[in-house]
């Protein structure tokens, strides 16, 4: 990254000695004039102000500071509750806290992180990496397409250098350079061989161009993914269905129990599919002393249909094994007992026959039952109460759930007689039974008791209510349908992201030279030179490679220093390693 | 359409491109690409998306009332399915031709089905006798509970039992419903003229079958 500094500090400055002078005051080195009030301040116009923004915004310091600022933003995310994972809980969390619910709720809190504020963060941070990778990309490419630079003229001054003296049988200067840089290309160099003023001849080599390719792409292929995630969050959607044994579901708004769209979402979208909960099945286990009754395995058998006037075929659904219907995806998150239950009211007539889904409180499946029959006459009637798989009542006579199989299925219910409140037309928690305009009929508190049911069993309501009989037991499943068609674009960039920060960490960026020259004895001499863009640890080892090959290729002479013949010499101290 | 409201404008398009954003569709989306989670503060204006982030737990999507009207040159293809209806008896859209129909999605349960359930009844009455014939398309019920209610409220016009969906997988081919209670016209070629979306207005839902009966067939 010590390179991405250098550029964009490089940018920074370049860009505030861009920004006009202003033509009054001196501002001779173009440096920030804060601090110095009695100058009169430039002013910048619309276009200056702009620029200057645009600049400020693609600095690396801005890019950082955002950055932090997402960090802290993120944090009332896990403060707060927060709706996506939700509702309920946030809902809830307003009521016990009125006034600070609602400003909170105003600040968006409850909803970090598609708030307003949070958005404006990385949206800048964004536009920051756009701002600044674009130009580098830009930059790069005209890098690809250049020579190696310039052989600078000593190149004993570069971190690595080396020389060797060939013996008289060796080639000469030019063919020796020629040879080197056929050597350096098979290392993966791009090279040119220049012609010397002198009679010599120098090759430049350059390596690792892969490293800013690895910068630039990891860069760009963030922004692939937020394009991808912004794509998928407009024109997704999430609902959810609960499904009861025989019933069945068809993709349409209508069949769904709740439902989340994208910003861009149109009914269109909803791929055409139905299908029919035929069975659930599960497997508790039964082995293990510590974890006895704990599911091992959920399968829904579905009768699913691919469009309207296809064939139904059969499927299995398991969790975490969603199905997909042309990207439509259906996972099995919940499951429940929906015990069928037949409600007769005061005048004898059937009011609500059928299965009454029972919210999953706990891992043994006590579940809450609330059943409204609001067309029972002459009084609407509401039962609440509790369904008990494997009912077990203790000394104290509160029967609890012991076991999620339905070994001995119980219902405990109280009930209420009046206006349950769905005639008005308003839209009505399916799970509360508002009991503001009901009155109890049965409860551990009143004479009559509560309701206790087994299967088959029936009871009739005090003064002539009616009755409610429980008839059987049915298996729910809790369906999540989801459509995410930016999801494979994130994959991938999310990927591609991954492998070109690998690239851009692993390759290195170094530069080469040789020079071959005719020395003072007529022998040929080839220098060679290394240089490094950022840090790179393995110069060093480059150096002696290359001396080794130059051993190989040509007729060294053995140098005239005894210590010198048993390895390269480390000028400790300096920056400079030599090899002679 | 994230910002734009429900509108009896926005729902007027042409059924034959169904899947075609209108212009303010297209720069939404253009917008959206480039400052989409801004949008999802505003989104709250769309009926659909209010219901998502809410925790009333009342387990259907409700309509707002919207209209969509499609004029007899633009309507798609007759609509087709057969189901059963809660007496026993078959039930298919070739029953329906010739006559104007009102197609309505229903379930005891629902608030604002209770609500415009006289309503309709009283329409039934009404257009009878000019032939329009009114088919209840019950989407959660078993028969006892839809009786119940049927009961109650005096619904003299069959119903049929969709428990499966079968009714609505086949309505997605021609314009779906997206609320309960939907309301869907067919003109007398059985073709969809009219749906609303939510609890029809019984004087909206009157002008809507006056227009079909007084084409010709």
């Amino acid at each position: 990254m010590s390179q991405q500094d250098n550029v964009r500090v490089a940018r920074d400055e370049a860009a505030q000695a861009n920004t006009p002078p202003p033509p009054e005051s001196p501002a001779p080195d173009g440096g920030s004039p804060r601090g110095r009030q009695d100058v009169e301040l430039p002013a910048l116009g619309v276009w200056g102000t702009l620029r200057f923004a645009w600049t400020q915004l693609t600095s690396m310091r801005t890019a950082l500071m955002l950055l932090l600022l997402l960090a802290v933003a993120a944090v009332p995310g896990s403060l707060f509750p927060q709706r996506p994972a939700g509702p309920g809980i946030v809902q809830n969390y307003i009521d016990d806290n009125p006034v600070l619910g609602e400003w909170l709720d105003r600040f968006q809190m409850f909803d970090v992180y598609s708030s307003v504020w949070f958005s404006a963060i990385y949206l800048l941070l964004f536009v920051s990496l756009i701002g600044c990778v674009a130009p580098r990309a830009v930059k790069h490419a005209k890098a690809l397409r250049s020579a190696p630079p310039r052989t600078p003229r000593r190149l004993s001054r570069l971190p690595e250098y080396g020389r060797v003296v060939l013996e008289s049988s060796g080639p000469a200067p030019v063919e020796a350079v020629e040879q080197a840089a056929k050597y350096l290309r098979k290392r993966g160099y791009r090279t040119e061989v220049r012609q010397e003023p002198d009679g010599g001849a120098s090759v430049g080599a350059e390596r690792g161009y892969v490293r800013e390719v690895g910068n630039i792409v990891f860069h760009l292929s963030l922004i692939g993914v937020l394009v991808f995630m912004a794509t998928g969050s407009l024109l997704s959607y999430r609902g959810q269905k609960i499904l009861v044994e025989g019933e069945g579901f068809a993709n349409t708004l209508i069949a769904y129990d709740a439902f989340t769209p994208g910003s861009a979402f149109s009914e269109e979208m909803l791929t055409p599919f139905s299908m029919t909960l035929k069975r659930f099945e599960y497997v508790y286990d039964r082995q293990s002393p510590t974890h006895y009754g704990q599911p091992l395995d959920y399968t829904a058998v579905l009768d699913v249909q691919d469009g309207p006037g296809d064939t139904a075929r059969e499927v299995e659904l398991k969790v975490n094994h969603p199905l997909d219907f042309q990207g439509t995806r259906v996972y099995l998150v919940g499951n429940g007992y929906a015990p069928v239950v037949t409600v007769r009211d005061g005048n004898g007539d059937i009011a609500l026959q059928g299965p009454v889904v029972a919210r999953v409180q706990d891992n043994v499946f006590t579940s809450l039952m609330t059943i409204k029959a609001p067309d029972a006459r002459p009084d609407q009637l509401g039962f609440v109460g509790f369904f008990l798989p494997a009912a077990y009542t203790g000394e104290d006579g509160v029967a609890v759930s012991i076991d999620p199989a339905p070994l001995n299925p119980e219902l405990n219910l109280n009930s209420y007689y009046g206006d349950l409140g769905l005639d008005e037309g308003d839209p009505q928690n399916v799970y509360v039974l508002d009991t503001e305009n009901l009155t109890e009929l049965n409860s551990r508190n009143l004479e009559a008791g509560g309701i206790t049911l087994k299967p088959g069993e029936s009871y009739e309501l005090p003064e002539g209510k009616g009755s409610i009989s429980f008839d059987g037991l049915k298996r729910y499943v809790g369906l999540d349908i989801l459509y995410d068609p930016g999801k494979w674009g994130v994959g991938f960039f999310a990927v591609l992201a991954l492998v070109a920060l690998g690239v851009s960490l692993f390759v290195r960026r170094r530069r080469a030279w040789v020079r071959g020259t005719t020395g003072p004895d007529g022998s040929t001499m080839v220098e060679y030179g290394l240089l490094a863009r950022g840090e790179d640890f393995g110069l060093r080892e480059e150096n002696l490679t290359l001396r080794r090959q130059f051993e190989k290729l040509w007729p060294v002479q053995a140098p005239e220093d005894i210590e010198s013949t048993e390895g390269p010499i480390v000028v400790a101290g300096a920056a400079q390693n030599r090899v002679e | 359409m994230s910002c734009a409201q429900h509108s009896r404008e926005s729902d007027r398009r042409s059924p034959d491109h169904p899947g075609w954003p209108g212009r303010r569709g297209v720069l939404a989306g253009l917008a959206g690409v480039v400052s989409l989670p801004l949008l999802a503060a505003c989104s709250s204006d769309d009926p659909l998306a209010a219901q998502a982030g809410n925790a009333d737990g009342k387990n259907y999507i409700a309509g707002d009332g919207s209209v969509l009207e499609i004029a007899p040159a633009e309507r798609g293809e007759p609509v087709r399915f057969r189901s059963t209806l809660f007496s026993g008896e078959p039930v298919s859209t070739e029953d329906l031709a010739g006559d104007p129909a009102v197609l309505n999605f229903w379930y005891a349960a629902c608030a604002p089905c209770r609500v415009e359930a006289p309503d309709l009844q009283a329409l039934h009455e009404q257009f009878a006798p000019e032939g329009v014939r009114f088919l209840g398309i019950n989407v959660r019920d078993t028969i006892a509970t839809a009786q119940a209610f049927e009961r109650n409220f005096g619904i003299t016009y069959p119903s049929v039992e969709d428990r499966g969906g079968e009714v609505l997988l086949a309505m997605t081919d021609y314009v779906p419903p997206q609320a309960v209670p939907t309301t869907i016209v067919l003109d007398r070629q059985g073709r969809v003229s009219a749906r609303i979306l939510g609890i029809a207005e019984p004087s909206t839902l009157r002008t809507l079958i006056t227009t079909v009966l007084d084409e010709q067939a």
